[in-house]
């Protein structure tokens, strides 16, 4: 024998006043809902806003530079995950040693903010303690070494540059979802 | 890695369901193509975020089972909730009442008269002088009850 279904009395939770249409509005609710749409598109305004200054990455605000005697970078402090960029560091003449430049980039410009690629190629590149030097071949001044990058995971990143025995840069660059 | 891909899967369907509840209630029949631009714009954009690079079968299955959990989910919340199914859904509002425009539920609602008139000549109604009520549902249709004929 098939089980009996199961019964619930009906109750109508909207009150039926004078025939009318049991339509069961909440206009409080509404308009207090009215009211967070209204600051929900200023929001979404700024958050546009925000977008085209760069402060979630690819803008203005997301570009920045760091300088020491020896390396100027220039860089995004502000990246998005799976977004190619480019680091460019350009060498000071003091960088120049006997018709070579060498770089040191922390493991972090390797690994988490996803190197791709190195232009020009390096003559040599040698595993340090936390990074990669690598040797270029350089005979005049600015020197321009790129690094493209396409970060594969959002976070927090530390990472640090430079010519080995001088000055080194640090910087933190934020990966944007 | 599978965890993002399944928590941008999760995103995408709660970041389009707030954003459709905001945008306004004018699927259903109201579905101008004004609208069908809007709908599959915005399906095709989440649809980039939440695949990324990853096109494999297995990424597209667990993405789409996230999908359909999140779903399952939110319906049933929404079912034990009056709240949320107010949050979600909104409530009935009405649109016209004894030949009374509700002026500001039609502005904020961005609905015209003539999206109500729309509807009453589907109901086979001539005029807007034969509608006792007109009420925007929580599905984003437009329920015209017609005045009772007079004997």
């Amino acid at each position: 024998m098939p089980d009996a279904p199961e019964y619930k009395p009906v109750e109508d939770s909207v009150p039926k006043v004078d025939n009318a249409v049991a339509v069961g509005e909440n206009l409080s609710f509404q308009r207090k809902w009215w009211r967070f749409e209204r600051a929900v598109w200023v929001f979404f305004g700024l958050i546009i806003l925000a977008d085209v200054a760069g402060a979630f990455g690819r803008g203005p605000v997301a570009k920045a530079q760091q300088q020491t005697d020896s390396l100027t970078l220039h860089y995004e402090r502000i990246e998005r995950t799976t977004t190619p960029s480019t680091m460019t560091f350009q060498f000071a003449p003091s960088a120049i040693q006997q018709g070579h430049v060498h770089l040191f980039v922390s493991q972090s410009v390797i690994k988490q903010l996803g190197a791709q690629r190195i232009s020009p190629q390096p003559e040599q590149s040698i595993l340090s303690d936390g990074g990669i030097t690598y040797t270029f071949p350089a005979t005049s001044a600015n020197a321009l070494v790129e690094i493209s990058l396409e970060p594969a995971l959002p976070g927090v990143y530390h990472m640090e540059t430079g010519v080995p025995g001088m000055q080194p840069i640090q910087a933190r660059v934020v990966v944007m979802p | 890695m599978a965890f993002w891909t399944i928590l941008r899967a999760a995103f995408g369907y709660f970041f389009l369901i707030f954003i459709v509840r905001i945008v306004g209630r004018r699927p259903g029949k109201q579905l101008t193509p004004f609208e069908f631009v809007l709908i599959f714009y915005l399906g095709g954009l989440t649809l980039t975020g939440m695949v990324g690079g990853e096109v494999s079968l297995t990424n597209a299955v667990c993405q789409i089972l996230t999908v359909a959990m999140c779903h399952y989910g939110l319906a049933r919340i929404r079912q034990r909730s009056d709240r949320l199914a107010e949050i979600l859904d909104g409530t009935p509002l009405m649109l016209l009442e004894g030949n009374t425009w509700r002026a500001l539920t039609m502005q904020r609602t961005r609905i015209t008269d003539n999206d109500v008139m729309a509807m009453a000549r589907d109901q086979g109604l001539k005029t807007l002088d034969e509608i006792d009520t007109a009420t925007l549902e929580r599905n984003g249709e437009i329920s015209i009850i017609p005045k009772e004929q007079e004997d």
